[in-house]
């Protein structure tokens, strides 16, 4: 055979190894690629396409669905209960998102350390992140219970407190809820930022040390600095977890009382399911993933994309 | 000095240990609880509540709200229904997801740039946002009241694929090219030589879809229509929001719910770790 034969016979084998290679990386990826079509992106374009008409769960024979401009969203952002909504979301964020981040990376540094039994107390820290939302709120609504003799309020009057009726208080729902999750999220995240510790080489702390700073100059100006992915990606990911909050809300109060703890998502809910209203669902949900894009973008912008 | 040294380090130490302990009892009263309650009459459960007491066992503990719970409702039935739709979700889930993953990091063809950039798009969007629409899509595809309509949706997960596409983008090139020398073909290799290679990945991801499949509320209450194939998180809320609260068979079920999550739990406990600190980032 001469050399040029030699090279064609490589090339033709060469192309088909390609061929083969494609068929088999579509054929594999096209479970998947349906799957997400069927039950993402045709939904996330069907938002987009209903946000703007005012189109019924039920089409009802006698008024078809008709095209309504932005009436969706302006009612959105005039609406009472809406505007409500957000500020309830927003409300749960700002009390967990901050509580779940300074706590995480408190426990996470106390427990970095070899010692004996240190995997044992993770374990159990980390322990009410597998118990199911609907059971962490029954044992948590139990303990909220608005009698005298419910468990937190025996606590309160222990210290001479007042008792409080917590889930049943327009001001304090929403707050007991954000502490519940909490709790349930915690040891996760301390976890998480436990990982992101262990990267920091020892090199960076003996230098330190040799250089005679104190522990908290350490924490400050190698430890916090080091974790800074760390952490950008625990306060992201919380927000986006506070934003789509709903369990907890459907278990213990139904948006309730006086709407205190009407999230979105559990707004998206009540609009579509119990109120038949696919448009003005759909402008929520729009708004709601455009919320966190914005979120997802200034993360990619913090931690310079480099993820 | 040295003892000096060596006394202030132990007491160091008990400090951290005192403070271990009151972070543990935080964390595992609430289960305590449960489980302890789960066993005590309705009377002393609730008298009970306002102290201590609420988590020691003692006084009469019966398997009472047990035996109440399987009398009042079908708890095998809805067991069935979580079960099978936990196993789908997380058996076929966690392939379906692989494959994927597999084709965009080890495999080169056309389009596949493109795939990867949709992947991570797609995992801005999050299911809250789409559920009413996908509930009209599977609405009009008939799933309504089917297992299908709970476990199908959930079996392609951008994140997961994002995870195993990290994953298999790190493993030898040379190791697919030996095989393919050896006459193996792409899918082949993929079942064959690289599902084997990549347990902690695999748990990483079977571990994730378990928690969401056996708790989730949301979706499952969309698309069932009556108790055919209702979940233990819906028929948990049907007990709690029923006219008379019975707190012991409340806790009972809501036990029963929780034994096997945490069973596995106890004995994958380095998986479960390992899998969250996937999820993050470095440095």
């Amino acid at each position: 055979m001469s050399e040029a034969t030699l090279r064609r016979t490589a090339k033709r084998r060469s192309s088909k190894l390609a061929r083969s290679q494609a068929r088999a990386a579509w054929g594999l990826s096209a479970p998947a690629l349906i799957i997400m079509f069927v039950f993402m992106i045709l939904p996330f374009f069907m938002a987009i396409f209903y946000s703007f008409t005012d189109r019924k769960l039920v089409v009802s024979a006698k008024k078809p669905t008709a095209f309504v401009a932005w009436d969706n969203y302006i009612k959105l952002f005039t609406n009472k209960t809406a505007k409500q909504a957000f500020f309830n979301t927003f409300e749960y964020t700002i009390i967990l998102v901050p509580a779940v981040l300074v706590l995480a990376t408190l426990l996470a540094l106390l427990i970095n350390r070899k010692a004996k039994g240190v995997t044992f107390f993770r374990m159990i820290y980390f322990s009410p992140q597998v118990v199911t939302m609907t059971v962490v709120t029954v044992i948590w609504g139990f303990f909220f219970s608005s009698t005298t003799d419910g468990l937190f309020n025996s606590i309160l009057s222990f210290f001479g407190l007042p008792t409080q009726r917590w889930l049943q208080d327009a001001n304090l729902a929403m707050p007991a809820i954000a502490i519940m999750s909490i709790w349930q999220c915690l040891g996760m995240q301390m976890i998480i930022v436990l990982g992101g510790l262990q990267y920091i080489p020892e090199e960076l702390y003996e230098a330190c040390t040799i250089d005679g700073a104190n522990s908290w100059q350490q924490l400050i100006y190698l430890t916090i600095p080091q974790l800074k992915n760390t952490l950008v990606y625990v306060f992201i990911s919380n927000t986006i977890y506070s934003l789509k909050m709903f369990t907890q809300v459907y278990m213990l109060t139904q948006g309730g009382p006086n709407h205190s703890t009407t999230t979105l998502v559990y707004l998206m809910y009540e609009e579509g399911f119990t109120n038949n209203r696919v448009g003005y669902t759909s402008a929520i949900a729009v708004v709601f993933f455009l919320m966190v894009l914005v979120i997802s973008l200034i993360q990619n912008k913090v931690t310079g994309g480099d993820d | 000095m040295a003892v000096q040294n060596k006394a202030r380090k132990t007491a160091v130490s008990a400090v951290f240990y005192v403070i271990y302990v009151a972070v543990a009892i935080v964390f595992i009263a609430p289960l305590v609880f449960l489980f302890v309650s789960s066993f005590k009459e309705e009377t002393q459960l609730v008298s009970d509540m306002a102290t201590l007491r609420a988590f020691i066992p003692y006084g009469n503990m019966t398997l009472d709200n047990y035996v109440q719970v399987f009398e009042k409702l079908d708890f095998l039935h809805y067991f069935r229904n979580s079960a099978l739709n936990t196993v789908i979700q997380v058996f076929f889930g966690m392939f379906i997801n692989a494959m994927m993953g597999y084709a965009l990091g080890m495999l080169d063809f056309k389009g596949k740039n493109l795939l990867v950039s949709l992947m991570i798009a797609l995992t801005i969007i999050p299911t809250e946002a789409v559920i009413i629409n996908r509930f009209m899509v599977t609405f009009n595809l008939g799933l309504i009241n089917t297992i299908w309509a709970l476990a199908i949706p959930n079996l392609a997960t951008p994140m997961y694929v994002f995870l195993f596409y990290q994953h298999y983008r790190g493993m030898p090139k040379e190791l697919l090219e030996a095989a393919v020398i050896d006459g193996e073909g792409y899918t082949g290799i993929f079942f064959k030589i690289m599902t084997p290679l990549s347990k902690p990945i695999y748990a990483t991801v079977a571990i994730m879809s378990f928690i969401r499949a056996w708790g989730d509320l949301l979706w499952p209450t969309l698309v069932t229509r009556d108790n055919t194939w209702r979940t233990l998180p819906q028929a948990l809320r049907g007990l709690n929001d029923s006219v008379y609260t019975f707190w012991g068979q409340i806790f009972a079920f809501s036990a029963m719910i929780t034994l096997p999550i945490l069973i596995i739990f106890l004995i994958f406990q380095k998986q479960f770790v390992q899998s969250v600190a996937a999820t993050g980032v470095k440095g």
